[in-house]
């Protein structure tokens, strides 16, 4: 997942950053005033932004302003060190999907980011559980037919994004640039040895399954429906046996 | 004893002195009616004295007798019975007196002087408990005016009086009708006046009414237009209008000044509390304490700052002698604190001292303020120096002033301020490009010290910038100007 922090204290970004880097494994970019914020945010790359209200340049309900004026419905998470119930009205009827106040809680911050995340993907749980996997976004864990599969940062970073769209083709460079955060290009050859490694582990727990994530030569990667119910007239394996989630 | 005198109220004040203004024409009009209406009465009344007698004068008659003598005929005489009168000859024999002529003196003798007034002498005489206004006049007759020689002439003198009670009792009711109508119209506008005032003061009661309901949640104040247009309530709406918005102006500066204030704080607090949070999140390496660590300086310097500003701003009194502070000696010992900063930022201070008599640099201010003045100053514009430049630092003197003056400026020969931030540079919390100042550190009280310590020493503090690109060189200078220790 990655997430844009918009803030104009270095500090404090700094700060915000390697929280999320070193918890949830996000991949983060940082902007530090609100032009610089809206530049960045017109890449769809992004899973969450994180606003500071008081900015130079362009204050943080402009920038949120003109996100949602065009459409973007990433989730929003605000800062403010404001106090008063009729600036969260404003901020919330504005199109923000949280905030939280100026000094928080890191913990907090991070809780809330995964929540924002996971409600932006539709799911309402922090545990998925689909195609047969269980995956536990707090632990950070992933058990397939009951199996603990044993993912290395990236590799599970990647089944995070990918559990999250499944069915859907995701590209090769969609799939960097939300896991990655702005130099992204560089890790794009190492990407496919993290894909394969990822299919590797996943399908030694079902071993008699088809392979969990098909590579379309040229287009990129799709986490494949194992449940007959769901196939899809391009995929096949009509013998997979059905994998019930709750045991 | 001593009577504490209430305060009363204007309307009372007013009605009070019309009415004793009232009060007192209405004295008056008695006073002058009652002197015209009796000489207008009396002159009547002379007049008709006068006439009953000569008709007295015209009854005395020859007597017919030998020695040619005159007698009063009073068959003929047609004279209100309650009049008196008394009629003697020359030699002063009585030819005849009224029947109630009773205690009345004898006047025959009385005043043996000629009367000089033409119609005789009045006086007033008082008897059987009746007031009786006394005419004397002299007459002559002439006897037997057909004989030879003219006849002989008879010198008769009347008195005459009639009794002056009726026209009193004129001249009073006359008198009593004034006064009773001026009583009457004295309890008449009493009331009136106070009722006029009333409406008349309407316009002032609604200015207080709506005064009364500006308070520190609202401050509208929409005076009417009748407190606008009414010459006595023009000025004190006006300075109603004036005073409340200056004091909203100051409001807002406090309120903005208290919540950029938290805003500060509460971000350094935040950075704070995420580096502690954050060293608790996994292993960290000693740099990485020491970047937690060295945010706490952040909060510190923002405190104390906040501090310097209030103690900055509030007037200190000073019992003893006023403090002095040498400008030149601030300015070696604050050079000398930042020449470390300077040579890691590469840049060169240039002060040169034109004044060699140090004694006349004294300020009237402490030295703490000036040092932290100067200090602040330098600082600035070190932090917006490129690399290689010069801090020029100047002193000039204005002696001919009173009291003398010394004039501090300040050049760097950075990037400028832009136009538009020039006016706002002394602002509390004020950064003109924010992610600039706050990555060289600094809080955004700076400057707002710098005003601050100036104006308490009775100073002036100005800024002039260049942020012309195509002449960078010219950066900004701060000129402080400072008055003389005397």
């Amino acid at each position: 997942m990655r997430v844009l922090i918009v803030e104009d204290e270095p500090r404090l970004a700094e700060n915000l950053a390697t929280a999320l880097r070193d918890g949830p494994g996000f991949a983060v970019d940082w902007a530090e005033d609100g032009l610089a914020g809206d530049e960045f945010a017109a890449n769809p790359c992004y899973d969450l932004i994180i606003l500071d209200l008081m900015l130079p340049r362009l204050d943080g309900l402009g920038l949120l302003k003109r996100l949602r004026a065009r459409r973007d419905a990433t989730p929003v998470l605000i800062l403010t060190a404001k106090d008063g119930a009729d600036s969260i009205i404003q901020l919330l009827n504005a199109g923000a999907d949280d905030y939280l106040a100026k000094p928080f809680d890191l913990g907090e911050l991070i809780a809330r980011a995964k929540a924002l995340i996971r409600r932006g993907k539709g799911a309402a749980h922090p545990t998925l559980n689909t195609l047969g996997m269980e995956v536990n976004t707090l632990e950070q864990t992933v058990r397939r037919n009951g199996t603990f599969v044993d993912l290395s940062p990236t590799e599970y970073r990647i089944l995070e994004y990918l559990i999250h769209r499944p069915r859907v083709i995701v590209s090769k460079r969609e799939l960097l640039e939300h896991l990655y955060d702005y130099n992204w290009e560089h890790h794009s050859n190492v990407i496919e040895v993290h894909v394969s490694n990822l299919r590797k582990k996943l399908d030694a727990a079902l071993p008699e399954a088809d392979p969990i994530i098909e590579t379309m030569r040229g287009r990129g990667y799709r986490l494949a429906p194992s449940f007959p119910a769901n196939a899809e007239p391009d995929t096949e394996a009509p013998d997979d046996p059905p994998t019930e989630s709750p045991r | 004893m001593k009577f504490q005198i209430q305060p009363r109220s204007i309307a009372f004040r007013l009605i009070v002195a019309v009415l004793a203004i009232e009060l007192l024409s209405s004295v008056l009009v008695v006073v002058l009616s009652y002197g015209y209406e009796r000489h207008i009465h009396f002159h009547a009344f002379d007049v008709m004295l006068h006439g009953r007698a000569d008709s007295i004068l015209g009854a005395v008659q020859d007597a017919n007798d030998p020695g040619d003598n005159v007698m009063l005929d009073q068959a003929d005489l047609h004279v209100p019975p309650e009049d008196i009168y008394q009629v003697w000859d020359e030699n002063g024999r009585l030819l005849g007196r009224s029947g109630n002529w009773k205690d009345a003196p004898d006047w025959k003798t009385d005043g043996g002087a000629p009367p000089s007034h033409p119609w005789g002498d009045y006086s007033v005489v008082s008897t059987n408990g009746h007031h009786y206004r006394m005419l004397r006049i002299q007459g002559s007759r002439t006897i037997d005016p057909g004989e030879k020689g003219g006849g002989k002439v008879r010198k008769v003198t009347v008195v005459y009086g009639s009794q002056t009670g009726h026209v009193w009792h004129i001249i009073h009711s006359a008198v009593e009708f004034y006064a009773g109508g001026s009583l009457a119209l004295l309890l008449i506008t009493g009331p009136l006046i106070a009722w006029l005032l009333h409406r008349g003061l309407l316009p002032l009661r609604q200015l207080a009414a709506l005064a009364s309901q500006v308070s520190v949640d609202s401050w509208q104040f929409a005076p009417p237009a009748s407190a606008r247009t009414t010459p006595e309530l023009a000025p004190l709406t006006h300075a109603i209008e004036s005073v409340l918005q200056r004091l909203e102006r100051s409001f807002i500066q406090q309120k903005t000044f208290v919540s950029d204030a938290a805003h500060e704080l509460k971000t350094a607090v935040a950075v704070q509390k995420s580096s502690l949070q954050l060293l608790n999140m996994k292993r960290r390496t000693p740099q990485e304490y020491q970047a937690g660590l060295e945010d706490s300086l952040r909060l510190e310097s923002l405190v104390a700052d906040m501090l310097t500003l209030a103690r900055a701003e509030t007037a200190s009194s000073h019992p003893e002698k006023p403090p002095t502070a040498d400008l030149n000696d601030c300015i070696y010992h604050v050079i000398t604190q930042l020449e470390t900063i300077a040579a890691l930022r590469n840049v060169n201070i240039a002060f040169s001292d034109p004044i060699p008599d140090k004694a006349i640099l004294n300020l009237a201010m402490p030295a703490d303020d000036c040092r932290l003045l100067v200090s602040n100053l330098l600082l600035n514009a070190l932090q917006h120096s490129p690399p290689g430049s010069t801090v020029e630092i100047r002193v000039t003197r204005e002696p001919g002033l009173n009291p003398p003056l010394a004039d501090l400026a300040i050049q760097d020969h950075g990037d400028g301020i832009p136009a538009e931030a020039l006016p706002h540079v002394f602002d509390r919390f004020y950064r003109g490009d924010p992610s600039r100042t706050r990555n060289t550190g600094g809080t955004g009280l700076g400057l707002a010290i710098c005003k601050a310590i100036v104006q308490q020493a009775q100073g002036g503090i100005q800024i002039a910038s260049q942020p012309d690109p195509a002449q960078p060189a010219q950066g900004t200078t701060v000129t402080v100007r400072l008055p003389l220790a005397p």
